[in-house]
Order: C-alpha cells, then sequence, then structure tokens
C-alpha cells in the first residue's frame, strides 16, 4: 500500500536553487528535492512532473534539464494560466512540490546507432533539451546528432547562450530559426527566416538510418510529419511528445487520452506510428 | 433445504442485523420523489422495488467533491485523514454491481488509489434481483450478480434467497441465521439481452461508427449538461483543483466529478482544444464506454443500467447508433 510520502501521490517537497530569465514569459528552474529524496531523483529525457505550486494549484511541466544532475533537476516553465503565474513569482529559497516523474520518455536504448533529428518548437524545446543533454553524455553511441528548433522572433529563442556554445560544437549539427525576423539580432546566432518544414527541407543532413524528436505546439506536428515521411523517415522513427492538460499523472484522470492511451502514461512519447488513425490525437 | 429465506415480514430484523455491521445505507424514495441511495433509520424506508437510483453508487467511492491533499506550511502536502467508517449497501442492482466492478479494476488495478481503496474496504455490497423495465439492456445477470458483491438477494414470491459470495458475505449469513426460513438453493438468473450482445461485438470488432450521420444529430441535439456522465456508474473522471484558505496559505486539493461532453476537458495550455467540437466530444465519450481506455481497454464500461437514456433532456440515445448498424445489417 502507497503511503503519502510516496511521490506519485503527495509530492514530495523540493527547493527552488536556481533561476534564470529565458525571455520575456519564460524562465528555467532548478529544484533539488528535501530531505533525503535529492539524490533518488532520476529520469528519462521526455518524462514530466506535477509540479505544486502552494496555494496555486498543480501542472504537469516536463524536465528540461540532463538527466542524473547532482541532486537537482531543472524545469523550463512559460507563465500562461494561474499556477504558472504563481511559480514565475517565486524566487530561490521557495519551496514547491513534485511528484513524478511521470511517464515514458524517450527510448534512447532502441536508437542506439542511429542518426538523430531533434525538432523544437517553441516551448518544445524544454524536453528536447534534456534529451539533447542525455545523447551528448553518451555521445559515441549515436551518429550524426541535428538540433532544428524554430521560434516566434528572435527574442523569443530559448537558451541561446547555451545554444551559441552548441553551435561550436563539431559533433552536432544546429540549425535555428524564426517566423518573423525583426531588427533584434539573436544573440550573434544564426538564425534562419521561415517555419520549421521549410528550414527542414533547405538542409542537408543523412536522412537514413535516421530516427526524428519532434515537440512544439500541435500546428508543429501536423506541417511537419509528412515532410519527415517525404526524406525517408518511417513513422515508426518519428517520436513526438505531446501536450494533455494531465491531472492526476498516473492515468486515472482520464483528461489526457489519446484515443486508447493516455498520455500521462503511455506517453506523452510516443511513436508516430502509434498515433496513425487515432482521431484527436494530433 | 438450506436456510436461506428471508421472508418479507422479516426484513426488519434482517435490517437492524446488518446495522450492527456498519452504518446501513440503501435506496429510499425522497421527499422529491426521487430515488436515491441514503443513509436508512428509523422512519426511512428501504425502498426494494425501485427501478433506478438517479445517482448510482459510485457517489459511496467516488465523491463528487473529494480532498486529495491538504496543504499547510509547517507540514507541506499531507493525504487527508478522515476516517472511513463501515457502510452497508443495501439493495444494488446487478448493474450497479457490476459498475462498482469496473471501478475496482480502474482505482485496485496496477495502480492502487487509497482513497478508493480505504472506501472499498470498508464497503459491504449486498445485492438485489431486480426486474429490468424498458430503459435496461444489461447483459448476463447470472455473471453480474456475484461482481464483488458479498451477499445477494434474489426476489421471490415469499420473500428473498440469500446466497453469500465472500466471506464477509459469509459472517454476515451466520448472523442472520436465527430469522431465515428453509429455502430451495439459489439458481442463477439466466437472461440475455441482444443490445447487450450487440454492444460486445461492436467492442470486440473496435468499432466506431465513424461514418455514422447520427453523430451530427446527436451533436445537434446535445446540450452539453453533461447528465447522462454524472449519473453513469461507470464514468468516474475527474478535476483536480485547488481551494485556497483565507490565509493564503494553507490549501486542500480536490478532485472532482468532471465530464467529457464539457468543453475545457480537451483544452491545453494557451487555450488550443483537442476536442473543439461537441461531435468529437459524444465521440469521445462513446470511445470510452464502448472501447475502454488505459487499464480497461477493451472492457465495455456501459453496464445497461438505462440511467442516460433516462435523464438525457432531449432525448439522446447511443442505443441508436448500435440499432442503425443492426439495420444496416438486415437484408
Amino acid at each position: 500500500m502507497r503511503n503519502d510520502r510516496d511521490p506519485t501521490i503527495a509530492p514530495l517537497p523540493a527547493t527552488i536553487i536556481g533561476l534564470k530569465t529565458l525571455s520575456a514569459d519564460t524562465a528555467l528552474f532548478r529544484l533539488t528535492l528535501e530531505n533525503s529524496e535529492g539524490d533518488r531523483f532520476d529520469f528519462n529525457p521526455g518524462q514530466f512532473i506535477q509540479l505544486s505550486v502552494p496555494s496555486g494549484g498543480e501542472v504537469p511541466i516536463s524536465l528540461a534539464g540532463p538527466p542524473r544532475l547532482h541532486n537537482s533537476f531543472e524545469v523550463c516553465v512559460r507563465r500562461v494560466g494561474h499556477v504558472t503565474d504563481m511559480l514565475h513569482r517565486l524566487l530561490p529559497g521557495d519551496r514547491l512540490g513534485v511528484r513524478g516523474p511521470f511517464g515514458n520518455g524517450f527510448p534512447l536504448g532502441e536508437w542506439t546507432g542511429r542518426n538523430i533529428l531533434l525538432i523544437a518548437g517553441g516551448l518544445g524545446i524544454a524536453p528536447l533539451r534534456s534529451l539533447l543533454y542525455a545523447l551528448l553524455m553518451q555521445r559515441e553511441g549515436f551518429g550524426e546528432i541535428t538540433l532544428m528548433y524554430g521560434a516566434r522572433e528572435p527574442s523569443a529563442i530559448l537558451f541561446k547562450e547555451e545554444l551559441a556554445e552548441l553551435s561550436g560544437r563539431r559533433d552536432m549539427h544546429l540549425f535555428l530559426t524564426v517566423d518573423f525576423a525583426q531588427e533584434e539580432s539573436p544573440s550573434g546566432l544564426a538564425c534562419n527566416t521561415g517555419l520549421l518544414p521549410t528550414l527542414l527541407r533547405g538542409v542537408n543532413f543523412g536522412t537514413t538510418n535516421t530516427v526524428a524528436a519532434v515537440c512544439g505546439p500541435p500546428a508543429l506536428y501536423r506541417c511537419i510529419l509528412e515532410e519527415l515521411q517525404e526524406l525517408g523517415i518511417p513513422a515508426e522513427h518519428i517520436y513526438l511528445s505531446l501536450e494533455r492538460r494531465m491531472k492526476c499523472g498516473v492515468g486515472l484522470c482520464c483528461h489526457c487520452a489519446v484515443g486508447d492511451l493516455f498520455c500521462c502514461s503511455d506517453g506523452p512519447v510516443f511513436s508516430y506510428s502509434q498515433l496513425k488513425g487515432i482521431s484527436g490525437a494530433i | 433445504m438450506t436456510r436461506n429465506l428471508l421472508k418479507h415480514d422479516s426484513v426488519s430484523d434482517f435490517l437492524e442485523i446488518l446495522a450492527t455491521f456498519g452504518e446501513l445505507h440503501g435506496p429510499v424514495l425522497t421527499e422529491d420523489g426521487v430515488t436515491a441511495f441514503r443513509p436508512l433509520g428509523p422512519g426511512i424506508d428501504l425502498f426494494l422495488t425501485y427501478d433506478r437510483t438517479l445517482i448510482p453508487p459510485k457517489k459511496y467511492l467516488l465523491p463528487p467533491r473529494d480532498t486529495v491533499l491538504t496543504f499547510a506550511p509547517d507540514e507541506d502536502y499531507r493525504l487527508p485523514v478522515a476516517a472511513v467508517s463501515e457502510t452497508i449497501l443495501v439493495g444494488l442492482h446487478p448493474c450497479d454491481l457490476q459498475g462498482i466492478a469496473y471501478l475496482d479494476k480502474v482505482f485496485m488495478g496496477d495502480r492502487i488509489d487509497p482513497l478508493y481503496h480505504a472506501r472499498r474496504t470498508a464497503l459491504t455490497l449486498i445485492g438485489l434481483s431486480c426486474e429490468p423495465d424498458e430503459n435496461c439492456f444489461c447483459g448476463d445477470l447470472s455473471a453480474a450478480e456475484t461482481h464483488g458483491c458479498d451477499l445477494f438477494m434474489r426476489q421471490l414470491p415469499d420473500g428473498f434467497s440469500l446466497r453469500d459470495n465472500t466471506p464477509k458475505g459469509t459472517a454476515i449469513l451466520n448472523r442472520l441465521t436465527p430469522i431465515l426460513a428453509e429455502g430451495e438453493p439459489p439458481e442463477a438468473a439466466s437472461r440475455t439481452c441482444a443490445m447487450a450482445a450487440a454492444i460486445q461485438q461492436a467492442s470486440a470488432r473496435g468499432e466506431t461508427y465513424g461514418e455514422s450521420a447520427l453523430w451530427d444529430e446527436f451533436a445537434g441535439r446535445c446540450l452539453s449538461c453533461g447528465a447522462c456522465s454524472l449519473c453513469c456508474p461507470t464514468c468516474y473522471c475527474f478535476d483536480v483543483r485547488e481551494y485556497g484558505a483565507l490565509d493564503g496559505e494553507t490549501t486542500m486539493r480536490l478532485r472532482e466529478w468532471d465530464n467529457c461532453l464539457f468543453k475545457d476537458h480537451g483544452e491545453v495550455a494557451g487555450g488550443f482544444n483537442f476536442r473543439k467540437s461537441r461531435q468529437e466530444r459524444f465521440q469521445y465519450r462513446y470511445r470510452h464506454k464502448y472501447l475502454g481506455f488505459g487499464p480497461t481497454r477493451g472492457i465495455v464500461s456501459c453496464v445497461g443500467c438505462g440511467r442516460c437514456r433516462v435523464v438525457c433532456p432531449v432525448g439522446i440515445d447511443l442505443l441508436e447508433l448500435f440499432k442503425e448498424h443492426d439495420d444496416e445489417k438486415r437484408p
């Protein structure tokens, strides 16, 4: 029988130990679990937590940082509603509640030896950042690694400093694009203008033996899936991280049902072949 | 011959003995003319010839609003500690027993929900045979009768024959022996319903009737009032809400009955909705009832109680889908 210290049921107390503003409405929070729980927290990239803001409520949030960080983990949160608004008013030292990690995460073990293409739209960079760091931590296990990241406008590009560092790496490719170019330059980063499908069409990279991981707003999936298949990536090698308003996180409340599947417990990462034919999935 | 016959004139003794096992609840006719499961006691008569209650017995396991966590700055998040009292629920029709058995699969399957588990363990179920009316369409009664009930009462002309199904039921039956008469060994009821069989077959085929014009017709009439899901014995989806106290610090986290026919059910952050149209929400509900989700994938969760058909203010009846399909197959 589970008790009230089971993190799938009652949130464990956590403390904000780092806070970094990434854009006008988005910040990166570094958290640590209190007591002895912190060193037990591990997760797979693509998994999420249920984050409780005391006297606010609970929201599902993707884990955004590298796995197996010593004693801490990172979440990237946009201020879009009541709970995230309260979260954005907190400071290092303030306390939160954490349940999880939940969900399946990306199946890295099945990707050994393959080229990896990451496609992130907007806040979709959060789980893919976690995935990218996990891939780079075991770099020799994979072929080419390519990250394509699209944001609405230069000021909405998240993790600019890190992207600048990543762009200098020889063991991966980085392509950025913005929907609308303004005068502002994205911190000197080389950046295209246009949507992600256009970027995808204009770039040469290995498409054989490639798996793609996609995360972004619903509109991104609709326009990018066909492109990826035309490039020769089969549906079973295209992985999507889906968003739903998960309430319980453990497959009970039914808010996140996708066909016969639950986004919280069967996903949130699904292969496109799993989702094809499910009405309302994408 | 076994001592298992509860004669009509022993029913009040029966209830008295039952009440020694816990708080006694059963169907009563309220002063508003509604049949409801309520606490029984002096002046509150058990109504055993009822057709169906408005709200199903799921309310005993999943209250409409249920505190799941409390928060205080010096205590962090805690599970509620309210004691659950032993409750005897008498007079449950096989469809409602089947509804509870379905909820058991969801909340006490691979992942045990502690609140549900505590209430379920403290609940004794006493089933009652029924006479289906024109709105019922449940399946094989003999199978449904044993669905997790502790004791089953079959209606006979001179009383009820009792059958124990669990050790809890046996313990009760043993205490009842002094007031029981000798009767014939109970036989299981046998009744099959063509519509229940059609639903099972459609579910086995994964049939969604995607091309049916009835979806538009239903969606055109539906008021999204949610009554069908509120009164469904197996609808269990819930919302989670946080209610803060005036001190601005302590809060209660509640789970509350939700409804997939409500528009915000399919919403995600930023306002995008995966089930914007009423038609989509209707089909979503169909999938859940007849094809199952997650741990109940492939299990038909409709138990044929007929409540949704009775309460719909605009007369929507999903059985029309199955009937339409049957009509198509006819030459």
